[in-house]
């Protein structure tokens, strides 16, 4: 591989890349607002300005001040060049941190300060903004300008998601690129320019293609806030911890953004992934984290309609298994959940094997629509792992498990997941049943119409992996911890096994995942 | 305050800055002032507890001047918190000097008046000489500094023998004693009371009348809160240091001052980000309480009072 040095660091390159890119790759950041790994080169903002201090040098004239003729005369001084357009090339020598290119750093902050608001107090940038970090960095001067800054438009509503602050916006259009490239949507574009610079919607349209918080994380700035996470949170007091989205079959590489002291999530961001979701995430995959804390089940409970009461969770176990040994194994119904981790789902699938049942289904949810750009068709995250963990056999569907059920064939069954709210009319033949039990994190159909529902943990509070539409299995790490006496599914489904007097096997997540495949194994 | 300037210092030390000429002599002229008011303190308190009321107030009205001026310089009389890295929190005030040259005689007339009152008293010689002998090896070997290490003939100062700041612009002695006992450490302050006052005579000639008290760099002084209200250059700065603290480059310092007691350490560890990887501070009292074993060992029940008050120990210092 050729190399060249930046800073006396050798630096190998592929032919073609820039300066920035090689590295970017190694590790190093040359300071830059414009330029970002995933969208092209715009070369705008010149905070990246380096010094290729070998080979001719370009001089560029100026106006310096004279101590001794006390005037302004010219002289020259040497041309700088954006490293993120500059491309490698064999043993030339780069220099981001010479007295030239400090200055030309300090005056290019500068400049993007001179008429910045006053925010960081009120911005939800604060904490995380490049403008901050590269004032203390590479500028650490007190403002030298005395007249009022100009004012620009606050708080723009772009549309249902992103709102605009032109003052805070220093037009590195990394937002109209990602719209343009990504999104494939060229909905933003500048207007004007200098200080009359601002970012607009184009003419009679909103920001509301499915991929507009994109543009929110791509800003490098407070420039765009998310709607959804605007004056929620200050993001020093949030920890990060790593996920898959729960979105779609594509899994999305996650950062889970919560806060320790309310044991709450309040943000996803996607987490780099070259072979699965580079830089991105959709704007429905983003929203997933909100599940968490909605409509959870948080208490066992038992009987169905009006009779319907909570229950302790030894009792759940005790009043479930009672039912299930009542309905003759071939008779009963295992449904696994695409929407569950491999783990979980596996541990149901023994139980059935351990019962001698052998009617397994798939429950997943439905009303997506996916886009070749991330989106997969299928909106469950692990239907792929579902069905690893049933040993490659084809799972029935729902309405399948209707259809047997109105036929007799079904008379009992144990389901994974809450299926989806829609679900809940075609379920309803089930309450003819009497052992029906729903292990589910969240109310839905499948709960509504169990005669016990025994909570288990949602996805935030679990470590596990999901097996993604290119049969790649993601692990992924617990960020909170469950509701007091609420267990992650594969641990309940083992409690269960006991009170049914069988054994799985398994004591703890690693003896479980011996079962699965040695892919599986290899994420974990 | 001499803790305040000691931390500040082993800080900048990591930093590798100086703050301004001006500072350096303010600090040094506010770190004398505490030294006089630590050792009379110290001196009448011993006196007191050997039945001699009078001259512990007579002294302690000598602190209290002190702290008249501390107060209108730092807004406290004890509990300063007017260190800063790279500086000062607000700079002298307009009368500062005129303060201490008035102040300066009054401390000579006290001293004199101490001796006066004390050093021909049959009993107050009686419980003090040849009490709570420390020798030279002991001193040495228990790793004592201060006060107490030179009245047993060591003459290490930190001021003279590692100056720091402008010490070495200042003519001054460094009083030893010889026999290590109660006496010697009270004649000790005593003296060093009158050396004090001569840098402190020094320094307020020396000391510019204007010019900055802080380093100019707002990535290590906070800057004007006026700015910070209206420029955005100011608000950034100072988000940064209070959300992530400042920033010292990685590496670590011993940085050593002398202290009312004796030889004040701050050993840092910094792992270039704003919060220190660790801190260890070497407090005089520490080493100077654990030779007083030695002192006491072989006397009477009775001399542990005069000699534990001649040790000074500071309860803050030993507690760890
Ligand atoms: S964009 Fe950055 S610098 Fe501007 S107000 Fe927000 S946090 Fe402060
Ligand atoms: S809104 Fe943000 S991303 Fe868009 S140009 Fe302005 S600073 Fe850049
Ligand atoms: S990052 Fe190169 S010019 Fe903006």
């Amino acid at each position: 591989m050729p190399k060249f040095t930046l800073d006396g660091r050798e630096i190998s390159f592929d032919p073609g890349e820039t300066v920035m890119e090689a590295a970017w790759r190694e590790g190093i950041e040359i300071p830059h607002y414009c330029w970002h790994p995933g969208l092209s080169v715009a070369a705008n903002c010149r905070m990246c300005l380096v010094h290729v201090e070998s080979g001719r040098q370009m001089e560029m004239p100026q106006l310096a001040f004279d101590e001794k003729k006390g005037e302004y005369v010219p002289t020259t001084k040497p041309k700088l060049q954006p490293a993120c357009q500059l491309a490698a090339a064999e043993d030339i020598v780069v220099s981001s941190t010479n007295d030239e290119v400090k200055t030309a750093q300090a005056s290019v902050q500068e400049f993007l300060l001179l008429n910045h608001p006053v925010d960081c107090p009120i911005c939800d940038q604060a904490g995380e903004c490049k403008l901050q970090d590269y004032y203390y960095e590479h500028q650490a001067t007190l403002k030298r300008k005395l007249t009022e800054p100009v004012h620009k438009p606050k708080g723009v509503r772009f549309g249902p998601t992103i709102i605009y602050d032109a003052e805070r916006c220093i037009m590195c259009t990394r937002c109209i690129r990602v719209c343009d490239e990504v999104a494939k949507d060229h909905v933003l574009d500048m207007r004007e320019r200098g200080n009359k610079n601002e970012i607009v919607l184009a003419p009679g349209r909103e920001l509301d293609h499915r991929y507009t918080l994109m543009t929110e994380h791509v800003c490098p700035v407070g420039a765009l806030t998310s709607q959804d996470f605007r004056f929620k949170a200050r993001v020093w007091f949030l920890k990060s911890g790593q996920g898959v989205c729960t979105g779609c079959a594509t899994g999305c590489n996650t950062h889970v953004d919560y806060d320790p002291r309310y044991g709450k999530v309040y943000r996803l961001r996607p987490r780099d992934n070259a072979d699965v979701n580079k830089y991105w995430m959709c704007d429905d995959g983003m929203m997933t984290y909100t599940r968490h804390d909605t409509d959870r089940l948080l208490m066992p409970t038992t009987g169905r309609g009006d009779e319907r009461m909570p229950v302790g969770e030894d009792e759940a176990l005790d009043l479930a298994a009672e039912k299930l040994k009542a309905v003759d194994a071939s008779k009963l119904a295992v449904v696994l959940s695409a929407q569950h981790t491999t783990e979980d789902n596996l541990a149901l699938a023994k139980l059935a094997a351990a019962l001698g049942a052998d009617q397994l289904y798939l429950a997943a949810l439905g009303g997506w629509e996916g886009d070749d750009i991330l989106r997969s068709d299928d909106n469950n995250p692990n239907r792929a792992g579902a069905t690893q963990a049933a040993g490659g056999v084809t799972l029935k569907s729902v309405d399948d498990l209707l259809a047997d059920a109105q036929s007799g064939a079904v008379q009992g069954v144990v389901a994974l997941g809450w299926a989806s709210a829609e679900q809940l009319e075609e379920l309803a033949p089930l309450t003819a049943l009497d052992g029906v039990v729903s292990l589910t994190s969240h109310v839905g159909a499948f709960p509504a119409v169990a005669s016990v529902a025994i909570p288990v943990a949602d996805i935030f509070e679990i470590d596990g992996s999901f097996v993604n539409d290119k049969s790649m299995p993601q692990a992924f790490r617990p960020v909170l911890a469950p509701p007091t006496g609420v267990d992650p599914a594969w641990k309940t489904i083992s409690a269960l096994a006991g009170k049914l007097g069988k054994d799985l096997g398994f004591q703890d997540l690693q003896s479980l995942r011996q079962g699965l495949s040695d892919a599986v194994e290899a994420a974990q | 305050m001499l803790n305040n300037v000691g931390w500040s210092l082993a800080v900048e030390k990591l930093l590798q800055i100086e703050v301004p000429e001006r500072c350096q002599y303010y600090r040094v002229i506010l770190g004398e002032l505490s030294r006089i008011a630590d050792h009379f303190t110290c001196n009448g308190a011993s006196a007191m507890e050997l039945g001699a009321f009078t001259p512990f107030l007579w002294l302690l009205k000598v602190r209290d001047w002190v702290w008249d001026i501390l107060e209108r310089e730092t807004g406290a009389r004890m509990t300063h918190s007017f260190g800063r890295i790279g500086g000062m929190a607000a700079p002298p005030t307009a009368s500062f000097k005129d303060d201490v040259r008035q102040l300066i005689p009054e401390v000579h007339k006290v001293v004199k008046e101490t001796e006066i009152m004390l050093l021909r008293n049959r009993i107050f010689l009686d419980r003090m000489q040849g009490v709570g002998v420390l020798t030279k090896e002991q001193a040495l070997s228990y790793g004592v500094t201060g006060p107490v290490a030179r009245s047993t003939g060591i003459p290490y100062d930190v001021r003279k023998d590692h100056p720091y700041m402008v010490y070495d612009r200042f003519d001054f002695d460094v009083p030893i004693g010889e026999d290590g006992d109660n006496w010697d450490r009270f004649m000790v302050r005593l003296e060093e009371i009158r050396q004090s006052v001569r840098i402190i005579e020094q320094a307020i000639e020396q000391m510019p009348d204007d010019g900055p008290i802080n380093v100019d760099d707002p990535r290590i002084v906070y800057p004007d809160k006026d700015e910070v209200y209206t420029t955005i250059e100011a608000t950034i700065a100072h988000f940064k240091l209070v959300m992530e603290g400042l920033r010292t480059p990685k590496g670590e310092v011993y940085s050593f001052t002398e202290g009312g007691n004796g030889e004040l350490g701050f050993h840092i560890v910094s792992d270039g980000s704003g919060t220190p990887y660790r801190v260890r501070v070497r407090p005089p009292c520490w080493y100077n309480l654990a030779a007083s074993r030695e002192m006491l060992l072989g006397g009477m029940i009775a001399d542990i009072i005069p000699t534990f008050g001649s040790v000074n120990m500071i309860g803050g210092e030993c507690d760890r």
